[in-house]
């Protein structure tokens, strides 16, 4: 199917995006995470059950742009993605909403297992001070971009979708 | 029958009246008579040039509008096109300052060779000081090399692929880069840390640490040239109870503008981890 190879250059263009722009714009010590953001916005849609699929590409770019430890970004992305889903079957009415509280959960879980990680591996990162110096400015730079990402993704999903129809 | 007056004498009547009239017109006293006699001309003519002008113009405006229009179109897209291209000028005049600034550099230090790559990209973690160059192993760059600017140290090659590479900076919290201190010759290490600040450690008590102090590359460990600038010492922390004193540092280089860098290609990284002793158990 059409919609699952969609996977593929949405998440490379977002990655592109990410690296090059996106993770420039910085506030304190926050950036925004539009691959997070993607993935939230395509999992809340109705028919978006192959998130997974985006979760794995992105998390999979992610990794190998990153100096994070290997294929660990795939896992908060899998986890931003189940969370879209129990979200869209109970706050179907609400996308927006529901992507709001995505975002925030799938935020606040990939920067808390970032620091995991990173302390697992021997960097000194303490927990409070990189969720105060760099997860809530974080999160607000994703309130920032939350509006485009969605509607980008919604109007394609819409576009691709109405193909499908026709095939 | 003979003239009254003889043809000289008129003449010179004629020619002393012509005179006369120019020398009381130059000199202004024909000046109200002039008026009462061109005034209604004046009035007329001015009349007939409104009307014949409005006549024209009523004619011929909207074809020199739609001109106009046309003309207007085109100069704008001649402006937008100008513009665009004062802008790629603009771009390309900073980027070759950068280059000649680097090019600088690397006269100043002919004892390395180095590549030249611009940044491309920024880590996507945010907890994570890496950037992106497009050089990659094809041009040379191997893991390790150190990375340098015309302003000072940046960091080192972390990983290579064929086409780019990822710099670890020395503001990430898992490089550590021996240095020397430039007045007093003293040795410390500088730590990069999670908000990207640095701070200067490992020195001992008695050292004279001052504000702005200047910080070089040691070349102590193996992994930096020596003599590369890094920064200046902003604030030092002294305690008493403290093994070291600290301090915080300016880094030379502003890693928010960052647009291009040089990799030192001959410069070989010693590992000197075998020459470490492990402790016997």
């Amino acid at each position: 199917m059409l919609v699952q190879y969609l996977s593929v250059p949405f998440m490379l263009i977002f990655s592109v995006l990410q690296m090059t722009a996106i993770s420039r714009i910085n506030l304190l010590n926050g950036s925004a995470d539009i691959i997070l953001l993607a993935i939230a916005a395509w999992g809340i849609r109705e028919k978006g059950r192959d998130v997974i699929l985006w979760a794995l590409m992105g998390g999979l770019m992610v990794s190998f742009i990153s100096a994070m430890p290997l294929l660990s970004p795939i896992v908060p992305y899998l986890a931003t993605a189940l969370i879209s889903r129990l979200f869209q079957e109970r706050v179907w009415q609400s996308p927006i909403l529901s992507m709001i509280i995505v975002v925030v959960a799938g935020t606040i879980i990939q920067h808390i297992f970032s620091i995991l990680v990173l302390q697992f591996t021997g960097l000194d990162i303490p927990l409070m001070e990189g969720l105060s110096e760099v997860t809530l400015p974080s999160l607000l730079l994703n309130f920032f971009f939350l509006f485009p990402v969605f509607f980008v993704v919604n109007d394609t999903a819409r576009l691709i979708l109405k193909e499908e129809i026709y095939d | 029958m003979k003239p009254v007056l003889p043809r000289t004498l008129r003449s010179a009547v004629l020619l002393l009246l012509v005179v006369g009239i120019l020398f009381l017109s130059l000199s202004g006293f024909l000046r109200p008579i002039l008026g009462i006699v061109m005034d209604p001309f004046v009035t007329a003519q001015r009349w007939l040039s409104q009307r014949f002008l409005a006549v024209y113009d009523f004619f011929t405006l909207p074809r020199d509008v739609t001109d106009l229009l046309q003309r207007n179109a085109i100069l704008e897209d001649e402006v937008s096109a100008l513009q665009s291209q004062v802008i790629q000028l603009q771009e390309q005049l900073r980027e070759a300052e950068v280059l000649y600034s680097l090019l600088d550099f690397a006269r100043a230090r002919p004892q390395e060779k180095y590549i030249a790559a611009a940044v491309i990209g920024l880590d996507p973690s945010p907890f994570l000081q890496y950037m992106i160059i497009d050089h990659g192993s094809d041009d040379g760059i191997r893991h390790g090399m150190p990375v340098v600017t015309q302003q000072g140290l940046v960091g080192r090659i972390d990983a290579v692929t064929a086409s780019a590479a990822r710099v670890q900076l020395i503001t990430d919290s898992g490089l550590a880069v021996n240095v020397r201190l430039q007045r007093t010759n003293e040795e410390a290490q500088i730590m990069g840390s999670l908000t990207g600040e640095v701070t200067l450690e490992m020195v001992a008590q008695d050292v004279p640490l001052e504000s702005g102090d200047i910080l070089l590359t040691s070349g102590i460990g193996g992994n930096f040239p020596g003599d590369i600038l890094v920064g200046q010492v902003l604030e030092v922390e002294k305690t008493e109870t403290a093994l070291f004193q600290t301090a915080s540092v300016q880094t030379a280089v502003d890693f928010t503008a960052l647009r291009a860098v040089l990799v030192i290609s001959n410069f070989a990284v010693i590992n000197i981890n075998p020459l470490i002793p492990t402790p016997v158990q």
